[in-house]
């Protein structure tokens, strides 16, 4: 017989806390912050009270992933839920700046030179 | 002589007056004629008095025969009367032939002598075999009574008490040398042959049973360890197979709860077992898991209440066969609700469907059948085989479950799980805590609050209390003098048990699974250590400073290193180093 220790995990299965839902939408990518809004409330389920409380300061998605011991994809599904009762905000990173603000490729290769001639 | 005399002068006339020639003719006819009257008369004379004679004597014998016939008849009246019913009565009592004769008057008669001779040994033999057909007669009915009596004892008593020691498990030999059989008993030889057949058919059904029990823990064991695979590849792989994974894993979990079921009716013993209290929100979640329509079911559960390991299988196992046949006989788009509540004399969950009423037979047969009566195999119905395995799991663990009406129009089942299945209040508190040991300290002695006092947090603002003693106490788990009052013994042992290089301890009733559980957690909050803090104390504040990082670099690993997982992964090493 096996000796390995299986039982130290949770019994809960990963499709009844999601509700048997696999796909989460895309409003948060992994780094996208995380702060709650609210404080959780009795009743609710145990992980959206885990996330209100573990998001008090603003958190990174794949940093409560990593806490919660949860994949990523449970994750966003139970992110997405909170969102959608409004009970937390999230905080996408800065977006990458736009092509135009970006120095001149020209400007680049000159720069380039010179330091290789340097 | 008259007639003679007559003739006589009549011829002496003829004669006298005959003339002188006819004379002599006449004289001769006359004398000639009188010699043939007198012999006439003579012969008639002689036969007269021979007739009267034997007429004399005929008559004489005529009164002798009549005397004697009297006689006869006398005696034979006699016989009749007096003699042949005290011969009867005579032999009747046993006497012998002669002995009876002899003190009977017996008929002078030898025809009567005869005829009573010939009867009264008739007799005798008729009352000899009387006798011996009467004795015989009563001994063959002792014998019927002596064999009603046993077999009534067989009936009775021993055939249900050689059933009982066979079922027990005693041999069939021993079974039988247990019983002092009378001498001559006809029954020995059935009640020997039964016995035998059936401690054969029983040892076959045993036999069955174990080696079904075996092959089930099998499987079992299959199950569980292709649970645990699933769950890896779950946090594995990305959204594409996410799905899927998380289909199969529904499956492998149904295919549980069926062998676990079967498991148990033959005697087994469940594929899991928790060495940790696992609370109801869980145990709920765990159950509904295990049937096909998990998602009509609807749990409402606000308690913090936790199971204790030993029963939580039993209890999860329980509730999933309730939510399963609720499920499986409501409408497929109805839902099943699932409340707990907690009251003083333990948790009550109500698993209510919409659907049919039950008939009243069948809320019989349901009731029955959770009470735990139906123990044996043979009488278990073909399906719903569910209920039987309820009935066994309540009566293992004392839990009362109880079917009524439901008020939304279908079955309500009640079940009281009772206060000795519920681990203590204050062991899960704590473990709470620890469980989020990366936030600051500041950040958990808020977080904390809301955690052991729910109730009355509610949706209360974030600002920290002032100082309030329960978050104190969850607060300063590192210092076991303080705590030492309000945490059980188990959860202080599991702070302190651990040698100053990180190697466990383990503390007896542990298993060696947490203790592993718990050195990797603390391995993981002690990447660098805070000088200065003893051993006891370094992982919980260790973690306030490195947690984060150890925390980020953790989901990292986890998702990046096992190539594309469709989680954003691409991006992730850019924004540390970007910023």
């Amino acid at each position: 017989m096996t000796r390995r220790p299986v039982d130290i995990g949770d019994p809960d299965r990963l499709y009844t806390i999601t509700g048997g839902r696999s796909r989460a939408d895309d409003a948060f990518d992994l780094v996208t912050l995380i702060v709650s809004e609210s404080a959780p409330r009795a009743g609710m389920q145990s992980e959206h009270a885990r996330i209100l409380d573990l998001c008090r300061h603003p958190t990174a998605l794949v940093e409560i992933a990593a806490e919660m011991k949860l994949p990523i994809t449970v994750m966003r599904i139970l992110l997405g839920d909170l969102l959608a009762m409004g009970r937390i905000s999230a905080r996408h990173p800065p977006p990458p700046r736009p092509q135009a603000a970006l120095p001149d490729s020209a400007l680049l290769l000159e720069v380039l030179h010179g330091l290789r001639n340097l | 002589m008259t007639g003679l005399l007559l003739s006589a002068a009549a011829a002496g006339t003829a004669v006298a007056t005959a003339p002188a020639a006819a004379r002599t003719w006449t004289m001769v006819t006359a004398v000639a004629a009188w010699c043939c009257v007198a012999v006439t008369v003579l012969v008639f004379a002689l036969l007269l008095r021979r007739t009267r004679r034997s007429a004399d004597s005929k008559d004489a014998e005529v009164v002798r025969l009549t005397a004697r016939s009297a006689q006869q008849s006398a005696e034979s009246a006699y016989l009749a009367n007096v003699t042949v019913p005290a011969l009867v009565s005579l032999l009747r009592k046993g006497a012998g032939a002669k002995e009876a004769q002899e003190q009977v008057n017996l008929p002078t008669d030898t025809q009567l002598l005869e005829i009573v001779q010939v009867f009264s040994s008739a007799m005798e033999q008729v009352v000899q075999h009387a006798a011996s057909s009467d004795s015989e007669l009563r001994r063959a009915r002792e014998e019927l009574a002596q064999v009603n009596q046993e077999v009534e004892q067989v009936t009775r008593a021993l055939l249900p008490d050689m059933v009982t020691r066979l079922r027990e498990g005693n041999s069939a030999d021993t079974v039988l040398a247990e019983w002092e059989w009378p001498p001559s008993s006809l029954l020995r030889a059935p009640v020997e042959v039964f016995v035998r057949d059936l401690a054969r058919s029983e040892r076959r059904g045993a036999a069955a049973q174990v080696a079904s029990a075996r092959a089930l823990s099998r499987v079992q064991a299959k199950t569980v360890s292709m649970l645990a695979d699933l769950r890896d590849m779950q946090e594995r792989h990305g959204e594409e197979v996410f799905g899927d994974l998380l289909k199969l894993d529904h499956s492998t979990s149904q295919l549980g709860l069926l062998t676990d079921r079967l498991a148990l009716l033959m005697g087994g013993r469940s594929s899991r077992a928790w060495n940790k209290p696992i609370v109801m929100e869980s145990i709920l979640r765990g159950a509904a898991g295990r049937i096909a329509a998990y998602q009509r079911v609807r749990l409402h559960c606000s308690t913090s209440a936790a199971i204790s390991g030993f029963a939580a299988e039993g209890v999860m196992h329980l509730i999933a066969e309730l939510m399963d046949n609720a499920a499986n006989f409501s409408p497929p788009i109805d839902e099943v609700h699932v409340y707990v509540d907690e009251h003083s004399a333990g948790l009550v969950v109500t698993i209510e469907d919409s659907g049919l009423k039950m008939a009243d037979a069948a809320m019989r047969h349901a009731e029955e059948a959770v009470a735990g009566h139906m123990t044996d195999l043979a009488s278990l119905p073909g399906t719903r085989l569910g209920l039987a395995v309820v009935g066994g799991l309540a009566t293992k663990y004392g839990i009362s479950v109880n079917y009524r009406p439901s008020s939304r129009g279908g079955t309500g089942v009640v079940v009281l799980l009772p206060r000795q299945l519920l681990a203590q209040r204050r062991d899960t508190a704590p473990k709470k805590t620890s469980a989020r040991p990366a936030v600051a300290a500041a950040e958990s002695t808020r977080a904390a609050l809301p955690e052991t006092a729910p109730a009355e947090g509610g949706d209360a603002p974030l600002s920290p209390p002032a100082s309030a003693p329960t978050s104190a106490a969850a607060l300063a788990p590192s210092s076991p003098a303080a705590t030492g009052e309000t945490l059980t013994p188990g959860s202080s042992a599991r702070r302190a048990a651990a040698t100053p290089n990180g190697l466990p301890v383990r503390a007896p009733g542990r298993t060696m699974a947490e203790a592993e559980q718990d050195r990797r957690d603390r391995r993981a909050g002690a990447e660098p250590p805070a000088a200065g803090d003893t051993p006891a104390q370094a992982p919980h504040v260790a973690r306030d400073a490195g947690s984060r990082f150890g925390a980020f670099h953790a989901g990292r690993t986890s998702t990046g290193e096992d190539g594309p997982s469709g989680t954003g992964a691409g991006p992730l090493p850019e924004p540390p180093s970007a910023q």
